[in-house]
């Protein structure tokens, strides 16, 4: 039971999204978010967790509708479902979550600009049935996910000397204000992204 | 000619779609979402005039302490008994607009509590503008404020600047100053 587990299709897309092909530190995707919302981990959390659904759910509908969507129209159908979701979970934020909101600010609609999104939807959703675009979607997602609180554990420390806001440093730490600016995310993202394409001997090839 | 048709077909399946989910969610949330607003407004209020209140019984403590002037188009809450003012602030930060509450004391120039309720400032930097630690510094301080980078003693009107967010810094000072002016000179003159 447990064999067959490790040989099917979702089980395959699902580790590709997390590792093999993980938007951040693989394709390279989504850097911008990336940059902006690792100085707090629970920024990271959110804006992950956000993104997650709207990668599943915006690669659920262009998979469910792909017979019906004009090739040439294609792209902007795709933006126009990735809003839709994303005002959704805007929304979602303002009504039950309303600190959390306000804290990423003008993130959250940002996420219709994260090239993820409509990576995953041209890439694999618009030729994958529905279940499989499911899994697509999440893995993708967690895969963004766990690279943001990663950096943001590590950023969110040498900031403020504090880990999802509790003090973790002794009185002494001296605050690096250059982690909390966008230079800081640079170094950490980049050294991350070199940490994980050793691990998984991920190297470009040049002719 | 048929190619169009499915086109167009496909363009208001697509609209109808679309708005129904954001129709259904502005119909699910929209109460919900004016309550929090209410909330948070009423909240800063009464946590200026030092009331106590739970979110359940926020909306009777709210009409029993407080007391709301308009004049001349601007709002001024009052705490009948401390003779505290209220009002709202709000002027353009880096990113977008800082709105928030100031709460005066009796003597109308020193500041019993400032609480932000939207800003969009960098996340973690300028943002620090919204938290309860650095709005603390404020307290005591008396009108017009200056915010000021690394003195080492401050006067009665000045406040340490954020770290790292300088126009932030900036922007906040000017929109308590101006707004600050603006009011009191409104409630001086409907007050005589």
């Amino acid at each position: 039971m447990k064999r067959k587990i490790f040989y099917t299709k979702p089980y395959n897309i699902f580790k590709q999204g997390l590792a093999a092909d993980n938007p951040i530190a693989i394709a390279v995707l989504g850097i911008c978010s990336a940059l902006a919302v690792t100085n707090k981990v629970e920024n990271a959390i959110a804006m992950g967790l956000g993104v997650t659904f709207v990668i599943i759910a915006s690669s659920l509908t262009v998979s469910a509708i792909r017979k019906f969507i004009p090739a040439k129209v294609r792209m902007v159908t795709y933006m126009v479902i990735i809003s839709t979701y994303v005002i959704v979970v805007q929304m979602f934020l303002e009504a039950y979550f309303p600190a959390i909101a306000s804290q990423l600010g003008a993130y959250v609609g940002l996420i219709i600009t994260n090239c993820i999104v409509m990576g995953r939807s041209e890439a694999f959703a618009i030729k994958n049935p529905v279940k499989y675009s499911i899994v697509d979607g999440l893995a993708n997602g967690l895969g963004y996910t766990y690279v943001l609180i990663a950096v943001s554990v590590v950023r969110e420390l040498l900031a403020f000397g504090t880990i999802l806001n509790i003090q973790v440093v002794g009185d002494n730490w001296v605050n690096w204000v250059s982690m909390a600016m966008a230079p800081g995310g640079f170094f950490v993202l980049g050294l991350f992204i070199w940490l994980i394409r050793e691990l998984t001997k991920n190297f470009e090839v040049t002719a | 000619m048929n190619k169009h048709v499915q086109m167009l077909v496909f363009v208001l399946f697509l609209g109808f779609f679309t708005s129904i989910l954001l129709v259904g969610m502005g119909a699910l949330t929209e109460e919900r979402i004016a309550q929090n607003e209410a909330a948070l407004l009423q909240s800063a209020i009464l946590d200026g005039f030092d009331e106590e209140y739970t979110f359940g019984n926020i909306n009777d403590v709210f009409n029993d302490t407080v007391t709301v002037y308009e004049y001349e188009g601007y709002t001024f809450y009052r705490d009948d008994a401390s003779g505290r003012v209220s009002f709202r602030f709000e002027g353009g930060g880096v990113w977008g607009p800082i709105i928030g509450i100031i709460t005066l004391e009796s003597d109308l120039e020193t500041i019993a509590e400032i609480t932000i309720l939207a800003q969009e400032e960098t996340p973690g930097l300028g943002g620090v503008v919204a938290e309860r630690d650095y709005l603390d510094t404020f307290v005591g301080k008396t009108m017009e404020i200056d915010i000021v980078k690394g003195a080492v003693t401050l006067n009665a009107n000045q406040v340490d600047s954020i770290t790292g967010a300088t126009r932030t810094s900036d922007a906040f000072e000017g929109i308590l100053n101006t707004d600050y002016e603006d009011h009191i000179t409104v409630w001086l003159a409907n007050q005589e």
